[in-house]
C-alpha cells in the first residue's frame, strides 16, 4: 500500500480521467479485499479530512462523522462508479454532497442572529490585499474572519463563494425563498467586511 | 478592494485564497474508518479470502499469514479477523500506536 503524497484537496480534478489504477482499486474493494479497502482508506482519508475541516471550521465536532459517512455511502454506492471520471472526483462529489446535506440542515433553521445593520462596509483604511499580504497571511485572515462569524452566515459564504452554489440553488435546497437567500448572504457579506475591516485597522 | 461592493469583495478574497489546508487525518480515525468498512462489508458476505489476497500480491500480516497456512477452510480464511487482533484495538485508540507488524493496514496508516 502506498498512499499518495498528500496534496491539497483539489476538486477541480472532477474532469479528470480514471486511471486504470482507481479501476484496479475500485474493483478490489467491491470483491472486499481488505488490502484494497485499506488502501481506499489511505488514498482518500486526509484529502476528504482536509476537506471537511475547511467546510466546517470551527465547528470540528462533526467532521470524524461526515467523513465516516461519506466512505460508507461511497462503498455502497462504489458499484455505481462507472469511471467517467477520476476516482477521487467521484468521492468528492459524494463528499461535496454530504457537506450541503450539513449546510442545508443548519441553514433551514431559523436565524438566531441579529440584523446587521451595516452599511456597504467600505472602508478607506483597507490597502489592496495582494499589495500587503502574503498568500498565507490573506488565508489566514480568511480563515480568521469566516471563523469568528456567527455559523449560517459562514456557511452561507462558504456554500456560495468556494463552492460557488448560486443563491437560487441555496434558497430551493434549504427552502426558503431566494430573496430570503439574498438578503442573509448581504448580511453574511457585510459582517465578514466588517470584520475583516476592523482585524485590518487593528 | 476599498471601493469593491461586498459582492466582488467576496468573490475576490475566495478565488485568492483555498480554503482546504494540508492536514493529515489522525491515525487511530483512519483505522476506526477502515474497521467500519471491513466491518460492513463483512456483514454483506464472506470477504475475499486470505489465500486469494495472497495470490493477488498483497502482503499479508503476521496474524493473517498464520491463518492463511493454517489447515482451515477458505470458509474461515475469509473472516474479519481484524476484529481479534490486539493491533486494531491498539490502533482505533492510540495516535501512532506502537504496532509495528509488515503488511497490518493498521501500522500502515501510521506512514506518512
Amino acid at each position: 500500500m502506498n498512499p499518495p503524497e498528500q496534496q491539497p484537496f483539489d476538486e477541480r480534478q472532477a474532469f479528470s480521467s480514471p486511471t486504470a489504477e482507481d479501476l484496479e482499486l475500485v474493483a478490489g474493494v467491491l470483491r472486499k479485499d481488505r488490502k484494497a479497502t485499506a488502501e481506499f482508506v489511505a488514498r482518500y482519508a486526509d484529502g476528504l479530512y482536509c476537506y471537511m475541516r475547511s467546510r466546517l471550521a470551527p465547528r470540528y465536532e462533526q467532521v470524524d462523522d461526515l467523513v465516516q459517512e461519506v466512505f460508507l455511502t461511497a462503498w455502497q454506492s462504489l458499484c455505481q462508479y462507472r469511471g467517467t471520471g477520476s476516482l477521487q472526483a467521484w468521492v468528492t462529489g459524494i463528499a461535496r454532497h454530504k457537506v450541503e446535506d450539513y449546510y442545508r440542515e443548519r441553514l433551514r433553521a431559523p436565524e438566531s442572529i441579529e440584523d446587521a445593520d451595516l452599511g456597504p462596509g467600505a472602508s478607506t483604511s483597507v490597502p489592496e490585499i495582494h499589495q500587503l499580504l502574503e498568500h498565507d497571511q490573506l488565508r489566514k485572515n480568511t480563515q480568521r474572519v469566516l471563523a469568528a462569524l456567527p455559523e449560517q452566515y459562514r456557511l452561507a459564504l462558504i456554500w456560495r463563494y468556494w463552492d460557488r452554489a448560486s443563491a437560487r440553488e441555496m434558497a430551493l435546497k434549504t427552502g426558503k425563498t431566494e430573496k430570503a437567500m439574498e438578503r442573509l448572504l448581504a448580511r453574511a457579506r457585510a459582517e465578514f467586511r466588517e470584520r475583516w475591516n476592523h482585524g485590518q485597522s487593528s | 478592494m476599498a471601493s469593491l461592493p461586498d459582492e466582488k469583495f467576496m468573490e475576490r478574497i475566495a478565488d485568492a485564497v483555498e480554503l482546504s489546508e494540508l492536514e493529515q487525518m489522525p491515525t487511530r480515525l483512519k483505522a476506526r474508518l477502515y474497521s467500519a468498512l471491513v466491518l460492513r462489508q463483512a456483514e454483506t458476505g464472506p470477504l475475499m479470502s486470505l489465500t486469494e489476497t495472497s495470490v493477488r500480491g498483497h502482503e499479508l500480516c503476521v496474524f493473517e499469514q498464520l491463518v492463511q497456512v493454517a489447515p482451515l477452510g477458505e470458509r474461515a480464511k475469509s473472516l474479519n479477523i481484524c476484529r481479534v487482533c490486539h493491533a486494531r484495538v491498539l490502533a482505533e485508540h492510540m495516535e501512532n500506536a506502537p504496532i509495528y507488524w509488515n503488511g497490518c493496514p493498521y501500522v500502515e496508516f501510521k506512514k506518512p
